[in-house]
């Protein structure tokens, strides 16, 4: 926690990079002596001060009336807020590409995303030391980018951190998390984060937060994770699982996980139709953009405002999950993409029943660049997605720590912990940055 | 999904899509649900867990109280005698 | 004829059912709050006595009720619900399977569930061209959703079945009697094949009208050879006719999902914690039977006021129930209103005393009533100077002694000197009062001239 950069540094960063949607006004802090600590909340993390938009033109205007939880403890801590970055639309994306407002650059190259959705995220933990982000992800929104971008991206398990004024994607599925440098930052200020807010019910049922000492030993990689990978990724890996053999004294072992193969679609079942339910609310009558024109029948009202002010992704999303909950298409998906979540937990069970941690890498390949983006059809790029999505189902606390590096990208691998035990993921981020030489984007004045 | 499809789900749904929205999304979703159609695989199980990790009994007393002034959240929205402007009913 | 009935009750929190906001409000819009108007960030946390008064009508109910329960999302989009979903509950109700008893008849109850309610939308401007003023006090008022079998066979016994379900949901869970206009309901009626529903009646009176107002048009439809349409109508208060609902521009699809920001609750735990309490109609069955006494009599003294019914137990267990019930909806309904403040177990046991008095003939029928009216007024029963209440009679006692004040002189050394009073009140009164009453009200005033 030093080397806070000076406001006008920032500000430079800010334009190259396109981090924050909105930063505060007051940066004086930066300069204080001892520099305040800083921080940064994902834009659909609501903090007093700022606007809250979640990435979305159908939110300009939003200012919360209330800090998030999450954002309160932080603040409460003596943390500057430096500001609200940039993401995907709802969090609906894998390269934050789908944003509202800026597409955040990859601070290794600035020709490449940084990942999603909590893109802005990785990036400002990526280019600023000592900084700390708060990331959220529904399937993957804090390991992706964190991967993309070579920093640490801790989620914990879902229920662990306060949902109260995070702007919902999909209710069962969101968890705020951490993406920091280095390990010794999640281990203080994950407790900070964690433990039970009256006003989230979800964040009531958790037993204490417990990081005492929990040595990991052994980990399970899954078969079903070994497809599809860039051939870059899967040496990276291969070396990183080698390491921990050799260097760490960790047992690996090859597991079957045949149930993985149901996540990748029961979650964007799931996701989406939580998530057109809690789209549904935004028309332009009573927070963020308004439509003035009145006189039109209500129907054609909402439609006008919510045609006019989602993106492309959204309205993709918004029809998928309605469609997925209508009556005649609800048994098939959504009721079935429940029954699949409870299959992968148990089989997630299973195998971490003899296992400390699953591990696989991150993503199946390296920050693509934007023209290759583009090309990508929907499919692809939720396929993208299907390493990170499983733990994200079943509400697991995973990690995503820099493994390697390829053409000077960062690969990431993601280790997956049994509910509740962030502690061994806190094990393995130690003992491997111990010995893994990271590696930060060299950004000329 | 075919277009049909993409207009009632569309108008469910309200949203208004161009022509060439309607046929981008319905090529898009068709592939999706080709895809998605892996889970008629899967086994089915009645289940009502909603969330991932158990969540029971979490329950508030019945004490009235207010952390958010109401003419703060007012004055976000466009009204006429505090009453909440909106469009036609009919 | 078959009438079904979905009635919604606001429960009478002091607190929203999802959020903190209090249930009652002045000035429009003032009694909301992020969660109330679906603010992005906001989140819904239920309230405990919300469950528990659902559970508790459910059991009354005589419904199965559920172990586990949890909420779901009901989408559809209209100005006056700020999320665009209703939270309610759509394949978990807190109750299936019960049955209600009206007039010797049991009514089906196939499910009672909790529900937020919407805000409330006024019509403003010419009609066909009305905007939409929103107040969202209202907006997340906890509702129970009661729903009844179509086992109801006409009007009559339709709103018969509301009448005593809201008297008895008075008393389970402290509502008042102003839901005799705020309660709404929904009926389904048919008289032929096909059913129609009336959508969205409010208040007792309008259910009965709406449903006699439906059944004769049906009526005369089936008689004149026509089919009835089977489509939703609305009841239009200032007409009193039912109107068909102009068909919805949207066949709405609600797509329930489950809620998951609340996750479940364990029904058996929360029941297991509630007295079962006895309600007025129940508490007259009971008395009917057990002191046999007529129901409709005990009705009445239950639904004047539970105390009145204690009243009555008491006295039916010291003298004939028969008396009892005379007494209570005599002399005792009549100065209920000066009694029910004094009641207690002093004043049960004054009045218990008084009627067996009365029952042993050591006082008179009038000399009762007039104690109990003494006892309203938190007076003395026996205590004759403020007692004398039978003005009639003190005077002419009062008269003969100023006259002959030598009696009140004698009585003194012999009691019997009284007895000249009570041969001339006898005589002049002409049987008009007892004996005893004018022995007991000759010795009071003598006692009073010499003490």
């Amino acid at each position: 926690m030093s080397c806070s950069p000076t406001p006008e540094r920032l500000i430079q960063l800010n334009e190259r990079f396109r981090i924050f949607c909105e930063m505060a006004e007051d940066l004086s802090g930066l300069q204080d002596y001892p520099p305040r600590p800083t921080f940064s909340a994902k834009d659909n993390l609501c903090a007093m001060g700022f606007q809250a938009r979640a990435g979305s033109r159908i939110l300009e205007g939003y200012r919360p009336p209330f800090d998030a939880t999450p954002v309160w403890r932080m603040r409460q801590e003596g943390m500057l807020l430096l500001g609200k970055t940039n993401m995907d639309e709802f969090g609906f994306g894998t390269f934050s590409t789908n944003s509202g407002y800026d597409v955040p650059r990859n601070p290794f190259d600035a020709g490449r995303a940084c990942g999603g959705s909590s893109g802005g995220a990785a990036a400002a933990t990526s280019l600023l030391e000592g900084h700390v982000a708060l990331g959220v992800s529904t399937g993957g929104s804090i390991s992706c980018p964190a991967s993309f971008c070579g920093v640490l991206g801790l989620t914990p398990t879902y229920g662990r951190v306060s949902r109260y004024g995070l702007i919902d994607y999909g209710n069962s599925l969101d968890k705020v998390g951490l993406m920091t440098r280095d390990s010794g930052s999640l281990r203080t200020w994950l407790p900070v984060i964690s433990g039970p807010d009256p006003k989230d019910p979800t964040s009531c049922v958790q037993p204490m937060l417990d990081l005492s000492p929990r040595k990991v030993e052994r980990v399970a990689v899954p078969l079903e994770a070994m497809q599809n990978l860039g051939s870059g990724v899967e040496s990276s890996f291969a070396s990183a699982l080698k390491s921990l053999q050799d260097d760490h004294d960790i047992l690996v072992e090859e597991v079957s996980m045949p149930s993985l193969k149901f996540a990748l679609s029961a979650y964007y079942v799931l996701a989406t139709s939580e998530a057109s339910t809690n789209l549904a609310r935004y028309c332009g009558m009573r927070f963020g953009v308004r439509n003035s024109n009145i006189s039109q029948h209500f129907n054609d009202f909402f439609s006008e405002t919510r045609s006019a002010n989602f993106g492309t992704e959204a309205k993709r999303r918004i029809l998928l999950g309605t469609y997925a909950r209508m009556v005649g298409f609800r048994d098939r998906y959504y009721m079935k993409a429940l029954a699949v979540r409870q299959l992968v937990i148990s089989e997630y069970k299973r195998v971490l029943n003899d296992h400390d941690l699953v591990l696989t890498p991150t993503m199946p390949f390296i920050a693509p660049r934007f023209a290759d983006i583009e090309k990508m059809r929907p499919l692809e790029a939720y396929q993208a997605d299907f390493l990170t999505v499983p733990p994200n189902l079943a509400g697991l606390p995973h990690l995503s720590l820099p493994c390697g590096y390829i053409e000077g990208m960062p690969v990431g691998m993601q280790a997956v912990a049994p509910h509740w035990e962030e502690r061994a993921l806190l094990d393995i981020a130690e003992r491997w940055t111990s010995k893994f030489q990271m590696r930060f984007p060299e950004v000329a004045r | 999904m075919d277009i049909e499809t993409v207009r009632k789900v569309a108008r469910v749904a309200r949203l208004r899509l161009t022509p060439s929205e309607e046929l981008q999304f319905a090529q898009d979703l068709e592939e999706v649900l080709q895809y998605f159609s892996l889970l008629d695989e899967a086994p089915q199980v009645d289940t009502h867990d909603f969330n991932p990790v158990r969540v029971a009994d979490v329950l508030r007393d019945d004490e009235p109280s207010r952390d958010v002034n109401a003419e703060r959240l007012r004055e976000s929205m466009d009204t006429y005698d505090d009453l909440v402007r909106g469009p036609r009913l009919s | 004829m078959k009438i079904g009935l979905e009635i919604h009750v606001q429960l009478p929190t002091r607190s929203k059912l999802f959020c903190s906001c209090p249930t009652t409000a002045d000035e429009p819009n003032s009694s909301v709050c992020p969660t109330c108007l679906g603010f992005p960030g906001s989140r819904p946390v239920l309230n405990r006595r919300a469950l528990e008064m659902a559970v508790q009508i459910a059991r009354f109910l005589e419904c199965r009720v559920a172990s586990e329960i949890w909420f779901s999302r009901k989408t559809y989009f209209y100005p006056d619900l700020p999320k665009h979903f209703q939270i309610t509950q759509y394949d978990s109700p807190v109750g299936v399977d019960g049955s209600f008893v009206v007039g010797g008849r049991s009514i089906g109850i196939w499910r009672v569930h909790v529900e937020e309610d919407p805000g409330r939308i006024k019509r403003v401007g010419r009609s066909g061209e009305e905007v939409s003023l929103i107040d969202y006090n209202r907006s997340g008022i906890p509702l129970v959703e009661i729903v009844t079998a179509p086992d109801l066979t006409s009007p009559d016994e339709a709103r018969n079945f509301l009448n005593e379900l809201l008297v008895e949901l008075r008393h389970i869970i402290g509502t008042t009697a102003s839901d005799e206009q705020s309660v709404r309901a929904d009926a389904n009626i048919s008289l032929g094949e096909e059913r129609v529903e009336v959508k969205n009646v409010q208040g007792l009176k309008n259910l009965e009208r709406a449903l006699k107002f439906e059944a004769s048009r049906q009526q005369k439809l089936l008689e004149a050879g026509m089919r009835v349409v089977r489509e939703t109508r609305r009841f239009d208060e200032e007409r009193k006719v039912t109107l068909s609902a102009r068909e919805k521009e949207l066949e709405e699809d609600y797509g329930y999902i489950g809620e998951p920001d609340l996750g479940v609750y364990d029904l058996s735990r929360i029941s297991a914690g509630l007295l079962e309490v006895e309600t007025p109609l129940r508490r007259a069955q009971r008395m009917s039977a057990h002191y046999v006494v007529d129901y409709d009599k005990a009705r009445q003294v239950v639904l004047t006021s539970m105390a009145m019914a204690d009243l009555f137990e008491a006295l039916a267990n010291a003298v004939d129930p028969e008396v009892a019930m005379n007494w209570t909806l005599g002399p005792i309904s009549a100065n209920w209103e000066l009694l029910l403040p004094r009641m207690n177990d002093q004043s049960t046991k004054e009045i218990v005393e008084v009627v067996q008095l009365v029952v042993g003939r050591q006082i008179t029928d009038s000399e009762g009533r007039r104690r109990i009216g003494a006892i309203a007024m938190g007076e003395c029963p026996t205590d004759i100077s403020c007692a004398v209440q039978d003005e009639a009679l003190g005077s002419l006692i009062n008269d003969y002694l100023n006259e002959h004040p030598q009696v009140v002189r004698d009585h003194a050394s012999n009691p019997k000197a009284a007895n000249a009073v009570i041969g001339h009140v006898m005589k002049v009164a002409k049987g008009k009062y007892n004996s005893q009453e004018i022995v007991e009200a000759t010795r009071k005033e003598i006692e009073r001239r010499t003490s």
